[in-house]
């Protein structure tokens, strides 16, 4: 039987390359995003290891904030350095400072743009066995306006030792002269981050605060270990301060960034499975196709003696041998794409400076096992349905599909569509914690359903989108119809394939479309003001505080407010708080008490808005439990409970700018945005005002001033941008499901091989074959688009009701877009058409015909 | 070509000229048609017989324009076909030629009086309607005509298809063996209904069969063996067919 197995596979070869090929597809991108995500993650690590390679024992404060890109930690005294000095074993000790600075080029325009690589400002540490880095060019900085570069940012800038250098910083921009350019060991930058350095009461002055470091990294002396070291630092060393490890301080940071890779290899992996389940329904339908194609043959091999389970196993055999090679080469394939991404990354300078492949042994074992057990899972059924071909049907004609409108298929069907509504409402509604997975199980039960209901409802559809067809062009139109028809598991099956990628497309174009939608209307509600200033940079590259008090001295403005964004814990949760002037900010953006006074918030109080009174249930006057950077544990009075539509709310919290300054270092006492309302918001009243606005948003490099409708616009284009990427990760699961639409027509064209000889022989041309063939592929392309696209519109349904008392308010479509979707479709369906149909114009009538 | 009857200056329907076709080459190398020259008379019914590799299928599908020859040239009508390419030949076979298969001769997804009507609506016009009924009552199916052909017998199946060849009044119709899958009876049935339409409506068959019996229909039997035309028998009967048959060794 293994041989009849082998030799099945040989004789089809052709007819499983679809197969082959969307198993490939799926498993070479699920490879091939853990393979680079490893790689970076790997360079990473060794960037950490690299760049911390000379500390043995860290000394820093234990106050920190979780964030979401690790902990933020409160600075140390300087006092501390002397007393870690003297300690027996410490070879060197040096306090270390940085932060976040933004060297500009000539034109005064940030070097790295906002979504590069990280920059930092560093102090330059004196001793030799601390300091990594090693002057190429020029000398150390020793006074208060040298700046040393990392040779990259230095060729980028086009700077020489001796220019003047601008960064701009919590106090705006400053100038600098550039004394030296320096390497990093071997390396042109700080692991791939763009690197400035200075003195360290510059640095200090600059981001940090004067007298205090980030920490102090010490070297120790040979011959102790940096666990004995730790230890006999931290007996020395004054409370609120600890010691650890170099170790375990690189550990850190890799585990942080490892924390963000995973975030990021996780979503990736998400959409490989999408496109393997996809893919899953191309390979059951090239199995369902050729065992129907094959019957006569496997019913000679009953017929001579062949079990049911010698017939099921061979089918399964090939399944598994289709399967791990098509897995082994999409590895392969998944490796080269990683190597060409990191290459590209490279390139733009996203990535470590040389990234070495790094091929995780897991994700080559789980990729090749997902894509075999894929392919058997799929094959399965076929299989089952080859086993039960009976002997006599070798005597027969070719069997046709006799799948009906049967009423267990209905019921099963229903059935599971119900169990998927379910899920997806218990997802959206309940408060489980694994809500997202019980709606990802949800939807693809939706679509399982949708999968066994297909057959059914495919003949009535395919006879309803096939009418104006047949209208339009006649006899060809009326075959293409009968085709689509004929076969209504194999219609359904390759249309289900594009439902699902149209469905997520169609689901993520109405779900942005209404946040898009509700982000304006809260915009329109809520913002009074004529401007908006935002940055792209945060922290200390964010806007400085003194830059609302100038705006507001600008004659023609009324008022300027700014917001600002930390990390706190919050009844022990870290959660973003918004801080605000309460009194100037109520006059830009709109907010209704509740209860209390939102305008008199101030020093020692925290206001939360009426949603997180509800669910924390809250009272006034409640005392607020809050741990911040600066200062320790907070004790805050709840002092007010508001209603805002305002966007952007973080988790609800609101303190005042007082209360801001009073807990967060003063280089991170900045604005994330300004908002400005003028005294006569005429376009007399902007024009006169706004060359006063642009002076001052022009001395702060990376600030945009933004009217409103300009503000709203780029709002949104945060979401287009995200909708972007999805689009493109989309792309995958679609292309593979067009792959289907040909798989299915060719396999169709081979089977109809004698009708269309026929048909060519009675006198159809062959612009007429190709028209058939073209039209049934459009039916099928609109058949899976359409109901994709009422699927995708009630899944953003019901995440959009959901997400309500979140701030989506509005149900918006996108029709535009679902209407180029739909025109896509069609032309996808002609496209997918093209090959077969040629095969089919091609024929060769007289082997058509001639009967074998 | 555009018009559906031939000049009536022809006598022929179609004939050929020195036809000569191989297969393969080198020592492979197969003579199906060896410089044969024959005419198909109008509105006769001619049966080409011959032991199986004889060519005489190869003989049909070169005179309906199906395959292609190596010499010799061959005519329906006065249309010489080695002028056409493909897409004539596709309009030539749809207006002027009508062909009844062995197996497979119908589009089973078109009922059955779409079938009868398709080589006119493939070429995109209406069917001359009183010849219409006029072929569809002589075929006999009554309230079957809107039957799919899988809910048709086998003689039933055959009889539309002969009625398609006829629906559009080609030139010639060619029949491949129409009754080597049907049993004696529906057999004789549909050979009855060839021999009515050539006598009741001066159609012009041509019929390719190794069966005697069916091969006494004809007004005309052409003998082919080995790719050569070796003999021919005018109101030939069963016995008589038989009689010369194993004249050839067949």
């Amino acid at each position: 039987m293994l041989k009849v197995t082998l030799r099945g596979l040989m004789a089809h070869k052709v007819r499983l390359i679809a197969t082959a090929l969307s198993v490939l597809l799926g498993v070479a991108f699920m490879s091939g995003t853990q393979v680079l995500t490893s790689s970076i993650s790997a360079s990473f690590d060794k960037v950490f290891s690299d760049v911390y390679a000379s500390i043995d024992v860290v000394v820093r404060s234990n106050n920190k904030v979780e964030t979401p890109f690790g902990s933020q930690r409160t600075r140390i005294s300087e006092s501390v350095l002397p007393t870690v000095t003297g300690v027996p074993g410490v070879e060197a000790a040096e306090g270390q400072v940085v932060g976040q600075i933004k060297v500009l080029d000539k034109d005064n325009k940030p070097l790295v743009a906002a979504q590069g690589p990280p920059n930092f400002g560093l102090n330059w540490l004196t001793s030799p066995s601390l300091n990594g880095w090693k002057v190429v060019d020029g000398v150390a900085p020793t006074q208060s306006s040298d700046i040393l570069l990392d040779a990259k940012t230095a060729k980028d800038g086009h700077y020489a030792v001796g220019d003047t250098v601008n960064v701009s910083v919590t106090k705006g921009v400053q100038s600098f002269t550039l004394v030296g350019i320096a390497k990093f060991g071997k390396l042109d930058t700080w692991g791939g981050a763009q690197a400035a350095l200075f003195t360290t009461p510059t640095i200090q002055a600059l981001v940090g605060e004067p007298g205090m470091y980030d920490w102090i990294s010490i070297a120790g002396k040979d011959g102790e270990s940096q666990q004995q070291l730790a230890n006999t630092v931290a007996k020395v060393i004054p409370p609120g301060t600890e010691a650890i490890t170099g170790k375990e301080f690189t550990a850190e940071s890799q585990d942080a960034f490892q924390k963000i890779i995973g975030i990021f290899s996780t979503f990736l992996l998400v959409f490989a499975l999408i496109a393997l389940f996809v893919g899953s329904f191309i390979i059951y339908n090239t199995f369902s196709i050729i065992v129907a194609q094959r019957t006569k043959e496997l019913a000679l091999l009953r017929a001579l003696g062949a079990s049911r389970g010698q017939i099921l196993r061979s089918i399964i055999l090939e399944a598994f041998f289709v399967g791990l090679i098509a897995s082994i080469i999409g590895v392969g394939c998944g490796v080269l794409l990683a190597i060409g991404l990191n290459k590209l990354m490279q390139t733009i300078g996203f990535s470590g400076p040389d990234t070495p492949i790094v091929i995780p042994p897991v994700a080559v074992v789980v990729s090749l096992l997902v894509g075999t057990l894929i392919t058997l899972v799929s094959a399965v059924f076929p299989a089952r349905r080859a086993a039960t071909v009976p002997p006599i049907a070798a005597m027969r004609d070719v069997a046709v599909d006799r799948t009906g409108t049967s009423k267990r298929r209905v019921v099963a069907g229903l059935v599971l569509l119900a169990a998927g509504a379910f899920m997806l409402w218990y997802g959206l509604n309940g408060n489980s914690d694994s809500g997202l997975q019980i709606i990802g199980g949800g939807a693809f039960f939706v679509f399982i359903s949708l999968t066994v209901i297909g057959p059914v409802i495919a003949t009535p559809f395919a006879s309803v989108l096939g009418w104006p067809l047949q209208k339009a062009s006649r006899i060809t139109g009326r075959l293409a119809r009968e085709n689509a028809m004929r076969n209504p598991r194999r219609t359904s099956t390759t249309a289900s394939a594009l439902m699902i990628g149209i469905g997520l497309v169609g689901f993520i174009a109405v779900t942005a479309q209404s946040i898009k939608a509700s982000t304006v209307d809260a915009i329109n509600q809520s913002v009074t003001g004529q401007y908006v200033v935002t940055t792209e940079g945060f922290g200390s590259t964010a806007l400085p505080q003194t830059m609302a008090a100038d705006l507001n001295a600008v004659s023609g403005v009324q008022v300027a407010s700014g917001i600002s964004g930390t990390f706190g814990d919050v009844m022990g949760r870290s959660k973003v708080l918004l801080a605000v002037d309460p009194t100037s900010i109520t006059q830009v953006i709109k907010f209704t008490d509740v209860q209390g006074s939102f305008s008199s918030l101030g020093i020692g109080q925290i206001a939360a808005s009426e949603q997180l009174a509800k669910d924390k249930h809250l009272a006034l006057g409640q005392i607020i439990d809050a741990k911040f950077l600066q200062g320790g544990p907070t004790n805050l009075v709840l002092s007010s409970i508001y209603k805002t539509e305002f966007p952007t709310q973080g988790s609800g919290w609101i303190i005042s700018t007082d209360q801001f300054n009073a807990v967060v270092p003063p280089a991170q006492q900045t604005y994330s945005a300004i908002y400005v309302k003028l005294k006569d918001a005429s376009s007399a009243g902007v024009n006169a005002a706004l060359p006063g606005l642009k002076a001052v948003t022009d001395t702060v490099p990376g600030a945009k001033l933004q009217n409103l409708t300009e503000y709203k616009k780029a709002q949104t284009d945060q979401v287009n941008q995200f909708l972007q990427i999805v689009y493109v990760l989309l792309a995958l699961a679609l292309i593979i499901a067009i792959v289907g639409v040909v798989n299915t027509l060719l396999l169709s064209v081979y089977e109809r091989t004698r009708e269309l000889g026929l048909l060519r022989a009675v006198g159809m041309s062959r612009r007429q074959v190709r028209s058939t063939i073209r039209l049934e592929s459009v039916i099928i392309s609109l058949m899976g688009t359409l109901i994709g696209l009422v699927i995708g519109i009630v899944f953003g349904w019901a995440l959009v009701t959901a997400l309500a008392d979140q701030g989506i308010t509005s149900f918006a479509i996108p029709w535009t877009q679902l209407v180029i979707i739909v025109i896509i479709a069609i032309v996808a369906g002609v496209g997918a058409a093209l090959y077969p149909a040629r095969r089919a114009a091609r024929l060769d009538v007289l082997r058509a015909i001639s009967s074998d | 070509m555009t018009t559906n009857s031939s000049p009536a200056d022809t006598a022929t329907a179609a004939h050929t000229e020195n036809v000569t076709k191989v297969y393969g080459a080198g020592d492979t190398l197969v003579t199906a048609l060896d410089n044969v020259s024959v005419s198909f008379e109008r509105s006769k019914f001619t049966a080409i017989m011959g032991p199986s590799g004889s060519g005489k299928s190869t003989l049909m599908h070169c005179v309906a324009g199906l395959d292609t020859i190596n010499s010799g040239r061959i005519f329906i009508g006065d249309v010489d076909l080695s002028g056409l390419n493909d897409k004539q030949l596709t309009r030539l076979r749809r207006d002027t030629i009508g062909f009844v298969f062995q197996s497979f001769n119908l589009v089973p997804t078109l009922t059955a009086l779409e079938n009868i009507t398709l080589p006119m609506d493939l070429a995109g016009r209406a069917p001359d309607q009183e010849w219409l009924d006029t072929i569809v009552s002589t075929v006999g199916l009554g309230d079957r005509l809107s039957h799919r052909p899988s809910e048709l017998s086998g003689g039933q199946q055959q009889r539309v298809a002969v009625a398609r060849a006829l629906a559009s009044q080609p030139a010639i119709i060619f029949a491949d063996e129409p009754t080597g899958n049907l049993d004696s009876r529906s057999g004789s049935e549909i050979l009855q209904f060839m021999r009515m339409a050539v006598d009741k409506f001066a159609q012009t068959i041509v019929m390719v069969t190794h069966d005697p019996l069916a091969a006494s229909y004809a007004d005309r039997v052409v003998f082919l063996v080995d790719g050569a035309l070796v003999d021919e028998l005018q109101s030939p009967t069963a016995d008589s067919v038989i009689d010369r048959m194993k004249r050839f060794g067949a």
